[in-house]
This record gives C-alpha cells, structure tokens and sequence, in this order.
C-alpha cells in the first residue's frame, strides 16, 4: 500500500479482515500488515471501531479476545441462536472441569499431580478431557523423577471466557482477597 | 405404551473429592474453618463415607486416605499438649488441613466465577466457530510451519480417540511381532518410497495397541536420528512425516 488512506478507509479494510476470519485477528498481525501505520494509530482505529459497532447496539459487535479481534454476538441472544440452530452444542464443563481449569489457570505450567493435591481427588480424567476441548495443552515435562507432563491454558481458553489475556483474571491480590473472605464466610 | 416405573433413586450430592466434602460439612454446620471440631466433623465425614463407599467404589480411595487423616488429626488433639516453654512454635494438628481446605476453596471460587462468564458457545457466537464436531476438522489445508514433539504426542492421543480404538480385547499374551527397530526400517521404507506421509497413515487400519507404541516410539526414533522431518500445518492441524535421508544407515 502507497498512499496514505484516510482513516475510514482502513476501519473497512481491517473490519472486513476481521468479518471474514474465523479466529480473532491478532493485533500483531494488523501492525504487520499495515506497516505505514504507526501502532498509536492502528490502536485508535480498532478503539473507534469497537465502539461504533458498540453504539449501533446490533446483536453481535467488536471484541478484544486472546490479542485479536472478533465479531462476536451479546449475551443476551443466545436462547434464541441456539433455539434456531438446533445442531449447536451448547457448550459445558462440569463442576470439576472448571475447578481443573481454574487450577491450570493460575498455576500453569503445572503438573497433573499438582492438581492432584489441590483438589485431593484424582485429576487424570478432567485433564484428558480439557485436551480434548483445546482449554489445555501439554507444554514439555518437569524435570523432576518421572518426567510428567507440564499442562497450560491455551488461546482457546481465553477466546472461550472471552479473555483478552491472562492478566484479565482476577489478579492473585484479589485472589488473596476472596481467601480471607473465606475465613469469614465459612 | 406404558412405562415401566424405574427404581427409587436416591440422587445424593455429587461431591467432587474429600475436600470438597469437608468444606460442605464445615459449611453446612457454620463453624469456623479455623477452628474445626474435628470429632464432629469426623463423624459426619465417615457417616458420608458409608454412602459413597455402596454408590461409588472407584472413588472410595481418594476419600480413605482423608478419612485417616482426620483420625490422626482427631487422635492428635486429644493428646495434652507439651508444657508451654519457649517453644510456642507447636503447631495446631488442624493447620496443614486447613491451610488445604482453604487453598481449595479458593479454586472453587474461581469455577464458579469462570461458569458465571460470557462463555463462547454458550452465551457468545461467532462466526466459522465449528459448533459441532468436537475435534475440528484435521484436513484443512495451510502454510506450513515448523512442530514439535509435543504435537506429536497430542496427535497420537487424537488419533487414538478418532479412531475410537478399544483396547480392552488387546489383553492377551503374545509374541512380540516385531522390534522398534525392524518398525523403523518398515517406516523408512514407505517414506523412501513415497517422500512423505500423513501422521494418521503411518498407524495402519486396524491397529493393536502394541503396533501402536512400536510405531510410535519408532517415528521418534527416526525423527531423533534425523532421518525425517516433521512438519504441521497449524496447531491441531494434521502432522507430516517427510522423509530427509538415510546416509548413516546405507
């Protein structure tokens, strides 16, 4: 690209790259792509188009997930999405599911008997499921007597609960927080 | 037609381990977590015990071994506690399991707060998502990129999965057919032959499970010696095996 386009131009460029992908187009790969813009400039292109899909308040508008951006659908739709589309698989994780991701979450990389312990119950089964779901995956071995398996979150898992990245869980301070509020509540 | 009537079924709740378990009794009987009453508690836990031990047998051992240990946390309080010297440092026998209990109950905390978000799928959707099949479609044809072993072994456990294989019948004795090694040559051969070859194809159609290991361990073994290459499209794409050469052998 030669000549500097206006601003409008490239909010159609970018948000028909982003209508066509079936992830979340990376904001690395924008800057990339668009090297005569300079990264101030590309962010304040994404910001107004997230919002001006915002204020149209349609049934889907912009978002930021797992450093991209996608077209995505309000919450509140969904009875009616999945209603229609009766093929759809809602998906659902079981009580222990989301307490194995939970541990992955903020442990990772960790090992299944990691989880073990913290759940005092065996993990096996959970763990195999989460790699069948993509939530998990297995990144290298500890090197400790048995090499086992080292398990981290994955992309999908932060498109699936709509995290921009890790840091968007809630910070081990607040962590800290909720374990003193336990003392008190039980 | 008439149904015929099922069974009466207790539905108990569905505890999801030990400690789940003793934060519900906790809970349930509003002490504080911090001060125990272990002998109560005790009892209520073995009482739940008796139940899981008819309903669940699989499970029962991880709740045993919780079981003994408050036993001996049990025992251990009754014991009178050492005179009171400079050392105050004793430890009360309940801290390490609640120091547990409320690390646990921290990551339950955070399941329900991760079950409360906007899930995809669930809440959101989007476009090109495959809502259906569960494991996506492997032959989707990309730029190529550079994989590890660790695809590898993730591939193998999909393809293990696809293939549905059922190795229950597997459990006879037998001869070994054939070594890693004689697997390798085997493997060497197609892919002189052929130059490269889909992952999936290397297993055969009907494989046992010790084909599979062998075969496995062989494909390592010619990967390490750099015989061949391994090359995937994507994550969770379909694997390549590419054949590179074999001075060292011939």
């Amino acid at each position: 690209m030669k000549i500097k386009l206006s601003n409008e131009y490239y909010k159609k460029i970018i948000e028909s790259i982003i209508f066509v992908s079936d992830k979340p187009v990376k904001v690395e790969a924008l800057k990339g792509y668009f090297k005569d813009l300079q990264p101030s400039e590309l962010k304040e292109i994404l910001d107004e188009l997230v919002q001006e899909w915002d204020k149209l308040n349609r049934g889907f508008k912009l978002e930021l997930v797992s450093g991209g951006y996608h077209f995505r659908t309000r919450s509140d739709l969904s009875t009616e999405i999945i209603e229609y589309n009766k093929e759809i698989k809602k998906f659902r994780l079981s009580r222990a599911a989301l307490e194995v991701l939970a541990i992955t979450a903020y442990k990772q990389p960790l090992t299944r008997i990691d989880v073990d312990q913290i759940r005092g119950v065996d993990s096996s089964g959970v763990l195999n499921l989460l790699l069948d779901k993509r939530l998990i995956e297995i990144k290298g071995r500890k090197d400790v007597p048995g090499r086992p398996f080292l398990y981290i979150t994955t992309e999908e898992f932060l498109e699936t609960f709509g995290l921009n990245s890790l840091k968007d869980l809630p910070s081990l301070k607040e962590l800290e927080e909720i374990s003193k509020d336990i003392g008190e509540l039980l | 037609m008439e149904q015929l009537e099922l069974p009466y079924v207790v539905k108990l709740n569905i505890y999801q381990g030990p400690l789940d378990l003793l934060l519900e009794l906790i809970k349930k009987n509003k002490v504080d977590i911090y001060d125990i009453p272990i002998a109560v508690i005790t009892d209520q836990y073995l009482e739940y015990l008796e139940i899981i031990k008819l309903t669940n047998m699989e499970t029962v051992g991880d709740y045993l071994s919780l079981a003994a240990e408050l036993g001996y946390i049990k025992s251990r309080m009754l014991l009178p506690l050492p005179q009171e010297d400079e050392d105050e440092n004793i430890e009360d026998p309940r801290a390490e399991l609640v120091r547990r209990l409320i690390e646990y109950e921290k990551y339950r905390k955070i399941a329900d707060e991760l079950n409360e978000m906007d899930v995809l799928g669930r809440e959101i959707f989007q476009a090109g998502t495959d809502y259906y099949d569960e494991f996506g479609d492997p032959d989707v044809e990309t730029e190529m990129m550079k994989t590890d072993m660790w695809s590898l072994i993730e591939a193998f456990r999909d393809f293990c999965k696809r293939r549905q294989l059922d190795f229950s019948e597997d459990l006879r004795f037998e001869l070994e057919s054939y070594s890693i090694r004689e697997r390798g040559q085997e493997i060497l051969y197609i892919l002189r032959d052929k130059g490269q070859i889909l992952f999936y194809d290397i297993f055969g159609d009907k494989p046992k499970k010790i084909d599979l290991v062998i075969t496995f361990i062989a494909l390592l073994e010619i990967v390490k010696d750099g015989l061949a290459g391994i090359s995937q499209s994507g994550k969770h794409e379909n694997i390549e095996i590419i054949f590179i050469g074999e001075d060292k052998i011939e």
